[in-house]
């Protein structure tokens, strides 16, 4: 709970201590760069820096609480997270190769229409800022999430997601997340 | 009992409203709400707030510009997100944190400031407030308080609820907190919106003993206020509102506004800058039902932090004359605010409204963002930036 904040605040990140801290505090689970295999695990890959760097904040002061990440987390230094943030935002996303229906898929991209999915994550869902990138991501990861938004039970760093889960019922969700995941690294919306 | 019972259902009713409001499926988020159809394609956005605080070396102090004689200097670095600053009376200065949700102590050791963090994972802790050697700190959903501090910085005592029938609403649900000349607790429920008929439990400035008894509005139609104080001689609270986005560049302006007492509306939504009803809102209202604003001080500028000049450090002009920190615009093409402003008062006429610290935008390019002001023992100014995590120190010599 306590500790004296380091004098100075952050120097500028390096992505290749960011590499080297990924290869043993990371990789296991969300792989060498940061493209996750194992599902409902969240690829890192192409995320953008302020997203990836805000999470890690916030799995470290407790304000976001996963059994994978909340210990782990605990050992990450200022530099480290600055590091890390940095290195993944780097890297290229791939596809997760996720089973999607077409009809659900059609139907998910008119919600992120209607929902305005897009006004933050961009219009082709590769995320901006502290906005994470949402295209081609793991399909039960962004199922689980999506969920927890609507339960009020996930982590929101300024209410908007809770917020905008709101009015979502359980198919919507699904839908979306057919969409999302549908999206490949080299699918028209997801191109940068 | 009967009256209790009302006034519950009046709460639950405005919660009803609130969620009927969000189970509507068109809603978009709160900052894009109330955008037309022929700014769609706009690429504005909210200002993200960094991660991480920036480095001393990094911050460029000799950018800031100010009035003949005074100088600026790096005072502490390293707070990130810092916010409100308010002095224990043992000299420690708390400063608070919004996304962050950190809580800070920061001790000056000649020359040296040592940074400690009291408390983190708060819910946008903006609002902290000090009396009787107890701490008093204003999150979205509560206000609590930590006792006898000051003497425990390093193992602080628990934060103990003192209110928190408050609305959970993150938009605009941030706060101010600070003693009133009456010894009571003010702060805001801002709209959850950017434009919207808010619930009656929202869009005002609020009042409770500091016991958490005796919750009353004080002041309506205020969209979000996160910065007020009192005239040092006439007691009456003066406020700064954000006014509402997506009206373009230049409309409408935020304001500065009197409260002499209780109950007046400050006209949101229905009317804007004391002049303008709103283009959806306004339909049937009048702006001369609603009290006038003391200055418009311009579109967008995000006026935050308010503070009466009391010390005597400064030259005597400077007696009375409030500070207003502009932590600046997202809305708008050109920025604007990123400035410390002073506003002279002048008893039946026009204020004088003249930039005080100015350089942290520059061009259209921002490096930090004033946002509240606090005066130290000696009558220098401190100025907390929450972009770059960091206070400055003004002082002046003739």
């Amino acid at each position: 709970m306590l500790g004296a904040v380091a004098a100075g605040g952050a120097r500028a990140s390096d992505p290749d201590a960011g590499r080297r801290k990924a290869d043993v505090a990371c990789a296991s689970c969300h792989g060498p760069d940061g493209n996750a295999t194992v599902a409902g695990t969240p690829s890192i890959a192409g995320q953008p820096n302020f997203f990836t760097h805000w999470q890690l904040i916030k799995y470290r002061d407790g304000r976001r609480k996963d059994p994978q990440m909340s210990v782990p987390a605990q050992d990450l230094t200022d530099a480290d997270m600055a590091n890390l943030a940095a290195f993944y935002a780097t890297q290229r996303p791939r596809p997760r190769g996720s089973k999607t229906e077409p009809a659900r898929v059609a139907e998910g991209r008119r919600l992120a229409q209607v929902h305005h999915c897009t006004s933050c994550h961009r219009p082709d869902l590769s995320g901006q800022q502290q906005v994470p990138r949402l295209a081609g991501q793991d399909f039960d990861y962004l199922l689980k999430l999506l969920r927890s938004f609507k339960a009020r039970t996930a982590s929101d760093l300024d209410g908007l997601m809770t917020m905008s889960a709101q009015p979502l019922g359980e198919e919507d969700i699904v839908n979306l997340v057919h969409f999302l995941a549908s999206l490949g690294a080299d699918s028209p919306e997801a191109r940068p | 009992m009967r009256r209790t019972i009302l006034a519950s259902l009046a709460v639950v009713l405005g919660f009803g409203i609130l969620l009927a409001a969000l189970a509507d499926a068109q809603a978009p988020p709160p900052w894009k709400q109330g955008q037309p159809a022929n700014m769609a394609d706009s690429t504005l956005a909210p200002i993200p707030q960094p991660p991480v605080p920036k480095a001393a070396a990094e911050i460029p102090v000799d950018k800031i510009k100010l009035p003949a004689g005074f100088k600026v200097s790096l005072w502490a670095s390293g707070l990130g997100n810092a916010r409100v600053m308010e002095w224990g009376d043992k000299g420690t200065l708390f400063v608070s944190s919004r996304t962050a949700g950190n809580l800070y102590a920061v001790i000056d050791k000649g020359g040296q400031r040592e940074v400690k963090l009291l408390a983190k994972g708060l819910n946008l802790p903006n609002g902290i407030a000090f009396r009787n050697g107890t701490l008093y700190v204003a999150e979205i959903h509560r206000i609590t308080k930590m006792v006898g501090i000051e003497d425990k910085l390093d193992s602080p005592p628990a934060m103990e609820v003192v209110y928190e029938t408050l609305p959970k609403d993150v938009p605009h649900g941030w706060k101010y907190l600070a003693f009133g000349p009456d010894g009571k607790l003010y702060f805001n429920i801002g709209a959850p919106c950017n434009i919207c008929i808010p619930p009656d439990t929202h869009a005002n400035i609020s009042r409770i003993n500091p016991d958490g008894t005796g919750f009353e509005y004080f002041a309506h139609g205020v969209r979000n206020s996160v910065g007020f104080d009192w005239h040092p001689v006439t007691k009456e609270l003066y406020f700064a509102t954000h006014a509402r986005d997506w009206m373009g560049d230049d409309m409408p302006s935020d304001r500065l506004d009197v409260a002499p007492r209780k109950g007046l509306h400050f006209g949101f939504p229905f009317c804007h800058q004391g002049d303008t009803p709103d283009p959806e809102f306004g339909k049937g209202r009048s702006c001369s039902e609603f009290a006038k604003p003391v200055l418009n001080t311009g579109p967008h500028v995000a006026g935050n932090g308010v503070e009466f000049y009391t010390g005597s450090m400064f030259p005597p002009e400077y007696k009375n004359r409030m500070f207003l920190a502009q932590r600046g615009s997202w809305n708008r093409t050109q920025k604007l605010g990123f400035r410390v402003m002073m506003v002279t008062l002048n008893p039946g006429g026009a204020p004088k409204y003249e930039p005080f610290a100015e350089g942290w935008l520059q061009g259209n390019d921002i490096w930090g963002r004033p946002v509240y002001t606090r005066q130290m023992k000696d009558g220098s100014l401190l100025i907390s930036d929450d972009y770059a995590g960091a206070i400055y120190r003004v002082t002046y010599q003739r």
